[in-house]
Order: C-alpha cells, then structure tokens, then sequence
C-alpha cells in the first residue's frame, strides 16, 4: 500500500472533525423548545431541550405526529394521565392538554442556519438620545434576555453590537416563528405604574411585585362580550404579590381618600389606574373594603379588543401574558427606538433554504464538468472535485462548532470561497504544466506567490465588513475568510500532494 | 518537434499584431471607465446618489409574500394608493413556480400592512408573509458606513498589491483594474435599475478581493517568467486567466438560469460578482495586460 503523505494525513483528519462538528443524525422525534413553568408537565420534570419521542403510548416522530395528538387531548377538556417518553426519561402528569408545550423540528445536524433562511425575528434597538456605557448595554442584555425569557422565548440571541461610528445597538434575534409583539418586549421601557390620583403606589419590577400569578388558578381570561359596535371586548385577571413597603403604601394612600357614597359604600371615590410607559392600560375602582388596609394581594385587570369573540379572547390572552412579563421585569431606565426589525417566514425560509442547496450542488456540478473538458483527465478533475467538497465540508464544521448561523450570504461566502479554491487549483495545475523551462521547484513556488496573493488580497478587502453595519454581515465576510483560509492551510498543500503522486505514477 | 515548430511560427505573428495595437487596447477601459464615471455623475446629479438604494438602505419596509395572487392587481393596486412602491417576485424558472412576491416602500410596516391585508383579504402573519423593516437613519448610517468599508477595502487590497510587487506601475496598473472594475460594475447596477441592498454593496467589498486574482496571476508572470517572451507570458497567463473567470461565470450561471427562486441577499451578490467578472475581463486583459507589458519592455526584463 501506497503510504499517504502528512498533509493527505492533515486532509484527512480536518474531514473527520468536520464531520464530528456538523454530526448528522436522522434520528426521529421533536424537539421541546418550551414548556409553561407553571404547568403540570413542568412540575413533573419535562423541559426544554428535550426530545420527545412517544405521548400516550404513541410514537412521535415528526411535527405532524405531535400537533395532531396534541390535538386530540384537547378535543376533550377534562383531566385525564398523560404519558410522555422523551429520549430522556419518561413522564407522566395529569392535565387535560398539553397545548403549552411548544416544539420545533429535531435539527438534522449542527449547522445552524440564519433567521433568513430558519426563520424568526431580529430587532436592532438603540436608545434615543443617550449613548451606553459598557455597563448599561451589558444591563440592557440582561433585562431584555430576562423579559423574553419570561414570556418564554427560549430559542433567542441577546447581544450588544457595535458599528464603524461607535453607536452602540442591542441586537436581538428569536429563531422560528415570532411572536407578534416582539416590539413591545424590546421597544418598550416597560414602565409600569399603579397611582391613585397623582400618587404612585406601585411599580413594575421585584422591589415592589415579589410575585406573578400566571397560572390558571389566578390568571384568567373571560368570555368576550360584544361591544355593539361589531367588535368584542375580553377582560383578564390576574393576581400579584405585592413587597411589604408597596402594601404599607397602598394602605397609607387609600387611607386618606374618602368613601364614594354614590355608590353605596361600595367603592373609594379615586380610582386606581395602571399605566403602562404612559398609557392607561386599565382604571380599577377600590372597594371600600381595602380602605387603609396593608393588603399584599392584589388584582391586575385590562381587557383586549377584536373583531370576533376568539380574537378579543387572545388579543386579552397576549395583553395580559405581556403585562405579567413587563411587571416582573421592571423598566428600562431610558427610551428605546427599534431601528431595524425583522421578522422572517420559516416557511419561506424552507423554499429558499431547498432552492440554495440545489443550486450548490448544481455549481459544483458545472465546476467539475467545466474542469473535465478542459484537462481531459478524470484523475485531476476528481482531485479538484474532492478539495472543492473538503473546503465546504471544513468550512461548514467550522462554522458548526462556532455556532454559526449560515444566513444566504455566508452560503455565497462559502460558494465564492471555493471558486477561489478553484481559481488557486488551476494556476498550480497551469503553472506546472507550464512548457517554461524553469525547475518544477521554481513553478510551484511562482504558484504559490500568486495563490498567496490572491488569498492576502481577499481577507484584505473582507475584513472591513466585520464592523460595517452592526455586524449584521459579518457571517459573509466570516465564511469566506475560513473558506479560503482553510484552502490555503489545508486542502491545497494535500491537493499539490495528490497531483505530485499522480505525476509520479 | 513539428509541432513546436507551428507553435512558434503562430506565436510570432500574433506578437506582431499585439505589439502594434496593445497601447490602443489600454485606451479602451480607460475610456470605458471615464464613461462610467460620467454616467455615474450625471446618475449623482439626477438622483442625489449614485446608485437606488432600497428599504434597507433608504429606510423604510420590504414585505415579501408567500402568497399565491395576482401580481399585476396588486401592483396596480398599490400604485393606486401610494406614493413609492416597487414590487418584484421571486419566481423558480426550472419549476416555473412563483415562490414569493416582494413589495419594498418607505413606509413603516404599521403604514403598508393594512393596505396590503385589505388586498389579500386577510391578516399578515409569519406564515404567509416576511416583513422587514429599516429604520432611515439607520439605513442611511449603514449606508455610509459600508462606503467607508468599501474605501477601507480598497486601501488594504492596495496595500497588499504593494507590498506584493514592491514596485510601483506594476502595482498601480493592478490597482487601477479593480477601480474600473468597481466603477463599470456601479455603472451597469445604474443602468440595469438594481435597487442595491446592504448585502449588494457589501458583494463590491468581494469583488475588490475577488477581481484582483487574474492580475495577480498576469504580473507575477510577465515579471517573474524570464525564460520566455513578454508576449508568450503575457499569453499564458491570459489562457490561465480567462479559463478562471470562465469557470467563476459558469458556476454563477445556475443562479440567473437555473435556480432562481432564491434570496434577495443571495441574489445581489450573484449579480454584482458577474457584473464585475465580466468588467474584469476587459480591465485585466486589456488595460493591465498592456500596461505592464509597457512596463517589462521599458525595464528590459526580456
């Protein structure tokens, strides 16, 4: 047996921990992106990051499986044993359904695409008229990744980024489809006020609310009614746990104001009124019974509109899941702007996601076929066809073990990083091939000047774009630079090898 | 040996036809290029610009469709109720399938999407629809910023080709390739109407990396290949060459014949890169090929 040279050796090594990095699988079964943290299935250890294999004894191993059990569970709303096996362990709770575990298809490998081509939503925020200090941006992470975090977002990047002109931007990313008011959740200060008359008595955030009812016990949504207008109104409740100061405060307040005696003693005569960053979300009337006491319940209401009783009944359901979540997160000390935001359809993400690896393929087909007619020699053409895929493949580890979302123009990096591959492979075959009476030494070295080159010439001119632009087309440049790099370090001293062996031969 | 002979004989009258005409050959992309900068002057003069820039870089909202409908009742209708709208769709030629349809205005997303929900008769969601949205000081920012990484790119690559070379007309005539390179690629955008996006002008930063290789190549050559002619090294490296760019043109092919159904991001890139591959053509082959054979006779590095 021939013996393989070191850099076939490195060649082959670099394939293999590109294909640990990227691992394939066709394993079946859905991912769990999250579970309600107030839920049964919860409680009885089901979490995020999961695979969940069987429900009830039936197999689960693709979406369709899943929704249409979950379906059925919810078919019939009385409490029944629910059975869930993921690869895991195995689970089992009482609820009548299981419509608060939400889930997304198992990846089939490590290689994480962009919000362009997966689908989701990316907000670019800045503050108006203020710039951030390192440690107010860091702050500003960390509240926003806390706020969707609690309204249940899991699949989420939350980072700061800077441009060329040193503004500073929060850039957040949600991957898969959106939630339709993403806005709210990072454009808003999420100042939230409860005042009687012109007098705070609570506000959003731990030192005043220690707790959150969000399960169904103390939160609730009620019936639409209709407004007589043709649209519908549906209000919710829901409970709040209030610090022992905010409470002392509230029974210092209400102390002082009177009895509304048109109402029969019933209620105050001020109201209680929340606001939201400025706006009134509701007005609630204080039952005379509360009057100076230090009560540290406290219910929250506000309703929502829509044009039929389910959409009232949902618009009521978002209002009130985006409310618990601004009033556990507290505020943003400063105003926000949403400079760029994006959402994405993962479904049109799919089509072009199929359409980009078709067309890949279909270049490396024409490539090959292109350096088939010119060399005649099939040997050479499998050489250059072989690097050609190596430099993809490493390159696609590399952004695997990076975490690297590939958005469409990281694939154009990757495409045009391997038409330099090609480019370099046709100046060393040329120049050897050369009738120039120089040494061979002589002619690889000539190649390799004009291959190093043209490799200096291109990160050159690529780098800029790793801060033009908040960044947001760094995955170009990234790819590109790593696509060329590893043809340099890697595929063309093994392809210069192979040629070499098959000179010899 | 025979052949070697013909080989010879063929070699020798073509250097009589190239060293009478290659000082007329340099003047045809530089008149080219002046032309383009003209063009783009005029361009700056009527638009405030010298290239359309859409949503992402002039602010406002691209909304794209993943609805079946009518394109030319939407269009109409749009036009009948705003101002600025452009409207594309994204069809799959091998297929013949209409994937998406692509709606960019200034305007907030809060501002078109009722209009187009009332055409469609029905809500936008992230099922049937993409919206993204730009702010106009942050497009704008965005688009300054990405000429100054143009410049920037420009400075380095120039920086590299100096320090390649280490002498200074055979770096400038590589230099000056890539600057027409990117001055006919804006100029043929310009003509052909391209809305660029952030992701069309970043392809110009590759285009500068890109479109320098094939002058490497002929440089290196005429002036490190002793043992032959200039012309038979101008020659070799004009068969390498071309054979490079004709590959790169071959591979992008699929892109605009093939598989078109493919992103807009993507799609700009493509297109940008095969502009300025065919620019390069011209500038390398014509103006740089002269330029440093002028060069090499001058220095007598025969």
């Amino acid at each position: 047996m021939r013996k393989l040279s070191f850099r076939v050796w490195v060649l082959i090594i670099a394939l293999l921990l590109a294909l640990l990095m990227i691992s394939p699988s066709l394993k079946s079964g859905v991912l769990i992106k999250n579970v309600d943290q107030e839920s049964k299935a919860f409680e009885s250890g089901l979490r995020n990051g999961m695979v969940l294999k069987e429900i009830n004894s039936q197999e689960v191993s693709t979406l369709d499986d899943y929704y249409e059990i979950s379906n059925n569970l919810l078919s019939n709303s009385s409490e029944k044993r629910i059975s869930i096996v993921t690869k895991e362990d195995s689970f089992v709770f009482i609820d009548s359904n299981i419509s608060y575990i939400s889930v997304a298809k198992l990846p089939k490998s490590n290689i994480k695409t962009g919000l362009d081509l997966s689908g989701g939503a990316r907000a670019l925020v800045r503050p108006i008229n203020t710039t951030l200090s390192d440690e107010e941006m860091a702050d500003l992470v960390d509240i926003t990744s806390q706020r969707l975090n609690v309204f249940g977002l899991t699949d989420l990047t939350v980072r700061s980024s800077k441009d060329l002109d040193g503004n500073n931007f929060l850039l957040v990313e949600v991957a898969g489809a959106s939630p339709s008011d993403l806005e709210d959740l990072v454009g808003k200060q999420g100042n939230f006020e409860a005042k009687i008359g012109n007098q705070t008595v609570f506000i959003g955030g731990e030192k005043d609310i220690t707790h959150v009812f969000r399960d169904a016990a103390q939160s609730a949504v009620y019936q639409a009614e209709p407004m007589g207008d043709g649209t519908f109104l549906s209000r919710f409740t829901f409970t709040i746990t209030l610090s022992p100061e905010a409470a002392q405060r509230h029974a210092d307040i209400t102390n002082k104001i009177a009895i509304d005696s048109s109402s029969g003693g019933q209620y105050l005569s001020e109201n209680l009124t929340l606001l939201l960053d400025g706006e009134t979300v509701d007005e609630l009337r204080i039952s005379s019974g509360l009057k100076g006491q230090v009560t540290t319940q406290i219910s929250i209401q506000g309703s929502g509109t829509g044009t039929t009783p389910d959409s009232a009944a949902k618009d009521a359901r978002a209002q009130m899941h985006k409310l618990q979540t601004l009033l556990l997160t507290g505020s943003i000390p400063y105003q926000l702007e949403i400079v760029k935001l994006d959402t994405i359809s993962p479904s049109l993400g799919e089509s072009f996601t199929k359409n980009l690896i078709v067309l890949a393929v279909s270049v490396f087909l024409i490539v090959s076929l292109v350096l088939f007619v010119k060399y005649r020699k099939l040997k050479l053409t499998l050489a250059v066809i072989l690097t050609m895929f190596s430099e993809a493949f490493i390159t696609l580890g590399i952004a695997a073990l990076l975490r690297w979302n590939l958005d469409a123009a990281s694939i154009a990096g990757i495409i045009a990083g391997i038409g330099t591959g090609v480019n370099d492979q046709i100046v060393i075959i040329d120049e050897s091939r050369s009738k120039d009476n120089s040494s061979i030494k002589e002619k690889i070295k000539k190649a390799l000047f004009v291959v190093f080159g043209a490799f200096f010439t291109i990160i050159a001119a690529m780098l800029p774009l790793f801060w033009a632009g908040a960044g947001l087309l760094r995955g170009f440049a990234f790819t590109t630079i790593i696509g060329i790099t590893v043809g340099i370090l890697i595929t063309r001293p093994a392809f210069a090898d192979i040629i070499r062996k098959m000179g010899e031969q | 040996m025979e052949q070697q002979t013909t080989n010879n004989q063929t070699h020798i009258s073509k250097k009589h036809w190239y060293d009478r005409y290659y000082k007329i050959l340099f003047f045809l992309p530089v008149i080219l290029t002046i032309l383009g900068l003209i063009y783009l002057g005029i361009f700056y003069s009527a638009n405030g610009d010298i290239i359309y820039k859409d949503s992402s870089l002039a602010g406002g909202t691209t909304i794209t469709l993943n609805e079946r409908l009518d394109v030319s009742a939407l269009e109409s209708f749009l036009k009948s109720k705003l101002e600025e709208v452009h409207i594309r769709t994204i069809a799959d030629i091998s297929s013949g399938e209409e994937i998406a349809v692509l709606i960019d205005s200034p305007l907030r997303p809060e501002e078109i999407k009722p209009i187009i929900e009332e055409f469609i008769g029905k809500p936008l969601n992230s099922e049937n629809s993409s919206i993204e949205f730009s702010g106009p000081s942050l497009g704008s920012s965005f688009y300054k910023q990405l000429i100054i990484a143009i410049i920037i790119s420009f400075a380095l690559m120039s920086l590299v080709i100096f320090f390649l070379f280490k002498s200074f007309i055979p770096s400038i005539a590589v230099i000056f390739a890539a600057f027409s390179d990117i001055i006919m690629t804006l100029a043929v955008v310009d003509i052909l109407g391209i809305r660029l996006s952030v992701a069309g002008i970043a392809a110009f930063l590759m285009l500068i990396g890109y479109s320098v290789d094939t002058d490497i190549l002929l440089t290196t050559r005429v002036l490190k290949n002793r043992n032959i002619s200039i012309n038979q090294r101008v020659y070799s490296s004009f068969k390498t060459g071309i054979f490079m760019t004709l590959t790169g043109l071959a591979a992008v092919l699929p892109a605009f014949l093939l598989i078109t159904g493919l992103p807009d991001s993507f799609r700009q890139i493509f297109l940008v890169i095969t502009i300025g591959l065919f620019a390069d053509i011209i500038n390398t082959w014509l103006t740089n090929a002269s330029l440093i054979k002028w060069y090499a006779e001058r220095k007598g590095l025969n």
